[in-house]
């Protein structure tokens, strides 16, 4: 599995949401992605990529797509 | 390596705990608390509980969502025993495999188990179950939330 298909599990697994909703998705977008989705949005992706995540960097994964810029602080490269 | 650090709360530690209050409180002791792992609890019930009359005339035992108290309660003991968690209010977030196998009737005293199976950013997971002798009596899975923790990692935009 590439790491953009782990991401996107992430999502879909924590959300129950198609991969189709995925880009533009932001926080309270939708009902699921709210403080306790978020959490275990956080979680999984942390199991996923084996990093842990800093509270400013949980703060600030506010959609889909800032959460690709902050995972690449982690070394974790969506691009393959 | 060092033994885990073991636990006991009598009714007013209990209090410094947790926000749980009579009539609500339905735990008398809580003790073999491994903070961050387990805890086991204690209720004796007496017909002097304010529920029984009504619950039900002529046939009086525990209501379902006081059993399912009595075992959370156990629950969050688990990491409210802990500082800086310690006196801290918590919500539910889900129950899920909620199971009642036998009646609790004045008189008998329930033993709850509790584990933690996870406990990160102000969410708790994990499950109790409760006893009367070696007899279990109800068993349920609980995601609980500390939401004075949780706001601290609240996305700050939208």
């Amino acid at each position: 599995m590439t790491n953009i298909e782990k991401y996107n599990k992430a999502f879909i697994e924590s959300f129950n949401v198609g991969e189709d909703k995925l880009k533009g998705l932001k926080y309270q977008d939708i009902i699921a992605w709210d403080s306790i989705g978020h959490m275990q949005l956080m979680t999984q992706l942390e199991d996923e990529f084996e990093v842990e995540l800093d509270i400013d960097d949980i703060t600030d994964f506010s959609s889909y797509e800032e959460g690709k810029n902050i995972l690449i602080k982690y070394e974790v490269n969506l691009n393959f | 390596m060092n033994n885990p650090e073991i636990l006991s709360f009598d009714i007013k530690g209990i209090q410094e705990c947790q926000q749980n209050r009579y009539p609500q409180l339905f735990v008398d002791s809580i003790v073999d608390v491994v903070p961050g792992k387990s805890a086991r609890g204690f209720k004796n019930f007496t017909y002097n509980e304010w529920f029984f009359p009504s619950h039900f005339e002529g046939d009086p035992n525990v209501p379902g969502h006081i059993q399912i108290e009595c075992l959370v309660q156990t629950f969050i003991m688990t990491f409210l025993c802990m500082e800086p968690y310690k006196g801290m209010k918590t919500n539910f977030v889900s129950i899920n495999n909620a199971y009642f196998k036998r009646k609790v009737i004045p008189g008998e005293r329930l033993e709850i188990r509790a584990t933690l199976d996870s406990f990160k950013r102000g969410i708790a997971k994990g499950s109790a179950a409760s006893f009367v002798g070696d007899e279990i009596a109800c068993s349920a899975d609980f995601l609980i939330t500390l939401p004075d923790v949780l706001e601290n990692f609240k996305p700050r935009k939208k």
